[in-house]
Order: C-alpha cells, then sequence, then structure tokens
C-alpha cells in the first residue's frame, strides 16, 4: 500500500481560504460543513509578533482514532493508499468520530444524517487529476501524494504551535514552518 | 448546546439504574413481607423505572441521524466505547422491562431480575464515563466523569426511589419502614454528592493539553458559565437540606409534595451540572 498524505507550506500560505472555498464547492457543502478549513494561529509579542495560517483537512492518519472509537465500523482505511473513508450503508451518524479526531475532520450532514469528510478527492484522483484544494491554491502552498515522497521531499514535521500534538494519531501530514 | 438528547438520555438511564438498587436493597432488608405485600409497593416504581429507561432510550435515538443503522452501533466491541456502551445500556433497559413485565403478569417481583438489572447498571455507568474519557476532548478526559456520572446514580437513584417508595409506606402507617428506607436513601444521596464534590476538587488536577485544534481552554469556557455553575451547587444544597429535614420530621401533611419537590431539586440540580459538563465538550 501507498499512503497518501499532504503536504502544507505555512511559510507560503497567506490565508486567503481559496482551498476552504474550492472544496465546498467540488463537494457541495452547505454553510458551516467545511471538509478543509483554514486556522490562524498567532504567537510572539510585540515586536516579534508572528501570524500563521495553518490548511488542514482531514490527515489520513495511520492511528486514526475516528475509525478506533466509531461503533460502527463505517470509518476505515482503503487499502490501496490509506485514505479515511465512510462507509454509509454503515454510518449511523452518532457524531463520536467528531470528538476524537484532532483535526475537526469527520462533519456532520443534517441532510444525509451521516458523517461526511474529504476523501482526497478520489473521482478526480481516478481520472488523474489532483485533489481541488491542491490545484487551486494561488500560492502553491499544498502539495498530495504519496507521503514517503513528500516527506523526502520535504522532512517530516508534522507538528506546529496551536496544532494539536501527531502522536496522538500519527497524521500523513508533512508541515513546513 | 446541541446536546439535549444524551443530557436526557445519561440522566434519565443513570436515575433508572440507582433507583433499581434501592428498590433491591427494600426487598433484601424486608425479607419476610408477603410477595403480594412487596408487589404491591414495587408496581408503581417498576413501571416509572421502565418507562424512564424507555425515555432515556428515545433520547439516544434521536441524536443517531441515522437510526435505522442503529443495529450497527454495536460492531466495534472490540474497540469503540461507544459499542459497549450501547450493548450494556441495552440489556439494562431489556432486563428492567421484562422486570416490569415479570411483575405485572406474575404479581410478584422477582429479586434476581433487579439485582441483575442492578449489577449491568453499574458497568454500564462505567461505559458511558468511559466513551467521554476516552475521546479527545480535554475537560472530559478526566476522573470527574466518571465521579459525576457514579454521583447522579446514587442521587437521582437514591432521591427517586424515596419518592416513589416512602410516600405509599406512610399511606400503609408503616412510618418506621419509611424513615429507615428515607435515612438509607439519605446516606447513598449524600454519598454521590461527596463522590461529586471530590471529582470537581480533582477537577483541576486532570487538566488535559489542548487535544483538538478548534478546542477552548476548559477554565475559560467554566468561566462564562460562573452563574450556572453557582446555581446547581445552591440548587443541591437546598435539596439536600429539605431530604435532610424529610428525614428527621414528622410533619405529614405535605410530605408527598415535599418529596417531590425534593425530587425535582435534584432533577434540576443534576440537569444543570450535565449542561456544563456538554458545554465542555461542545
Amino acid at each position: 500500500m501507498t499512503q497518501v498524505g499532504f503536504f502544507i507550506d505555512v511559510t507560503k500560505c497567506i490565508g486567503c481560504k481559496t482551498c476552504v472555498i474550492s472544496c465546498k464547492d467540488k463537494n457541495d457543502l452547505e454553510v458551516g460543513r467545511n471538509f478543509r478549513r483554514v486556522y490562524s494561529f498567532e504567537t510572539g509579542e510585540f515586536p516579534n509578533p508572528r501570524l500563521a495560517h495553518l490548511s488542514i483537512s482531514c490527515n489520513h492518519c495511520d492511528k486514526p482514532k475516528c475509525m478506533e472509537n466509531c461503533p460502527t465500523t463505517a470509518i476505515y482505511k482503503r487499502k490501496e493508499d490509506g485514505v479515511v473513508l465512510i462507509d454509509h450503508d454503515k454510518c449511523v451518524g452518532c457524531k463520536y468520530c467528531e470528538w476524537n479526531c484532532p483535526y475537526e475532520a469527520p462533519q456532520y450532514s443534517e441532510e444525509l444524517g451521516r458523517m461526511t469528510k474529504c476523501d482526497t478527492c478520489i473521482d478526480l484522483r481516478e481520472n488523474g487529476e489532483e485533489p481541488v484544494c491542491v490545484t487551486s491554491c494561488p500560492m502553491r502552498a499544498i502539495e498530495f501524494g504519496p507521503i514517503d515522497e513528500l516527506r523526502k521531499k520535504h522532512g517530516t514535521n508534522s507538528d506546529i504551535w496551536g496544532l494539536p500534538s501527531s502522536t496522538i494519531t500519527k497524521p500523513n501530514l508533512v508541515i513546513k514552518k | 448546546m446541541n446536546d439535549w438528547s444524551l443530557l436526557i438520555f445519561t440522566i434519565a438511564i443513570q436515575a433508572a439504574i440507582g433507583s433499581i438498587w434501592m428498590l433491591w436493597m427494600f426487598q433484601f432488608k424486608h425479607k419476610k413481607k408477603t410477595d403480594q405485600e412487596i408487589f404491591q409497593l414495587f408496581k408503581v416504581p417498576l413501571i416509572v423505572i421502565a418507562a424512564l429507561s424507555i425515555i432515556g432510550l428515545g433520547a439516544s435515538f434521536s441524536h443517531l441521524g441515522t437510526p435505522s443503522n442503529a443495529f450497527n452501533t454495536i460492531r466495534n466491541i472490540g474497540s469503540s466505547w461507544m459499542s459497549r456502551e450501547i450493548l450494556v445500556t441495552g440489556m439494562f433497559i431489556g432486563i428492567v422491562v421484562v422486570a416490569c413485565a415479570w411483575a405485572l403478569y406474575r404479581q410478584r417481583i422477582s429479586p434476581w431480575l433487579l439485582f441483575g438489572a442492578g449489577l449491568i447498571g453499574l458497568v454500564d455507568v462505567y461505559c458511558m464515563a468511559a466513551i467521554y474519557t476516552n475521546s479527545l476532548v480535554g475537560p472530559w478526559n478526566s476522573i470527574y466523569t466518571f465521579m459525576s456520572f457514579y454521583g447522579t446514580t446514587f442521587i437521582l437513584g437514591s432521591v427517586l426511589a424515596g419518592a416513589l417508595l416512602t410516600p405509599v409506606l406512610y399511606k400503609q402507617k408503616k412510618d418506621l419502614e419509611a424513615k429507615q428506607f428515607l435515612n438509607i436513601a439519605f446516606i447513598i444521596m449524600l454519598s454521590g454528592v461527596a463522590l461529586q464534590v471530590i471529582g470537581v476538587a480533582l477537577f483541576p488536577t486532570s487538566m488535559q493539553e489542548i487535544n483538538m485544534i478548534g478546542e477552548t481552554v476548559e477554565t475559560a469556557i467554566l468561566a462564562s458559565y460562573k452563574g450556572m455553575i453557582a446555581s446547581r451547587w445552591i440548587i443541591s444544597i437546598v435539596g439536600i437540606a429539605l431530604f435532610g429535614y424529610l428525614t428527621i420530621s414528622t410533619f405529614k401533611k405535605l410530605y408527598t409534595r415535599l418529596m417531590i419537590l425534593t425530587l425535582l431539586l435534584f432533577v434540576m440540580s443534576e440537569g444543570l451540572s450535565r449542561y456544563v459538563f456538554y458545554l465542555l465538550g461542545s
């Protein structure tokens, strides 16, 4: 299995949220449901304040707590590429995965009565395209691909101030800070 | 706060579990009573407890987005505390309903069914608390969750059983039995309050690092609900004082009304406590 993941370049991100909007548009998400979100963290003090923007979706973790604690086994890791998906035939809409994801990835759909989340734009990828957040980013701050390749290219860091520790779920995420 | 259904579910089931234990204790202490006497005393309490369990079940279903998939929730017993809790809660409600139906059909109580339901109920309270302590919501990941849930079981169980049994005992002129049961209920209620007080005292020592990206520091959340937290404890203290008065007083005229008022006070204080609990995770 080739595990896939995301690379986020915090030094490039300007917090424009184009990735959020393109994801909402592609997945037809109503107000309040966002598979990708941008969090802004303020650190430091005058005269050295710092503002960092971090674009986050599901990190398709090696140890997904949402999957471990899902009572229905609806959440599973796809064998081919380790993408974490939700089987809607099993999901009961209990929202317990919301309390078990450090990244707020599972999002409840009132219309479906079930949980939904980032699926790495599987349909686009099957046509040889990239996830829409990657192609829409004007700063080219997001990359997607086999996590081994991303780590070889950008290093292995997946922690940044403001983000919960990567030891909790072992996210397939590389962050340049 | 979007978790009203869970608030109703946890409070109703915990009250049912506590009062089942109280009924079992009463019949254990009065083994010399005939089956018919116990049945006449327990008939209404058992119907109320079964109804409460079913209300709890209904509330838990209303929390689900797709209740038609409810049977899937017991597929992950191996690693999900929610699966375990759903299975054990189902067993508890099943036994309570069977105990109630058995009593109404046979005109006698089965102490073994009460004991079985009580035992499974205690395991159920543990599973309910473990759902929250095993989540990534920091404020729930503490011993306070266990203390609070067992505390509610003791408090509401004893006061509910007291409110259901003692007015009937007084009506039957069995004042001594009523007083003895009320004393036991009062001590159990106080133990429940003590558990919660210890839990609150330990709460700051178990504060977690932020485990979720959008999480707010718990002290900041609690600070905005000072009034509600204070009201919860004031109502509890009024409830304890009223319950204490009823255990020592010989004034019988308004007894039933005052006992129901005591129950309402504790339902309100436990409801407020649980409301703040769910706010910590929202």
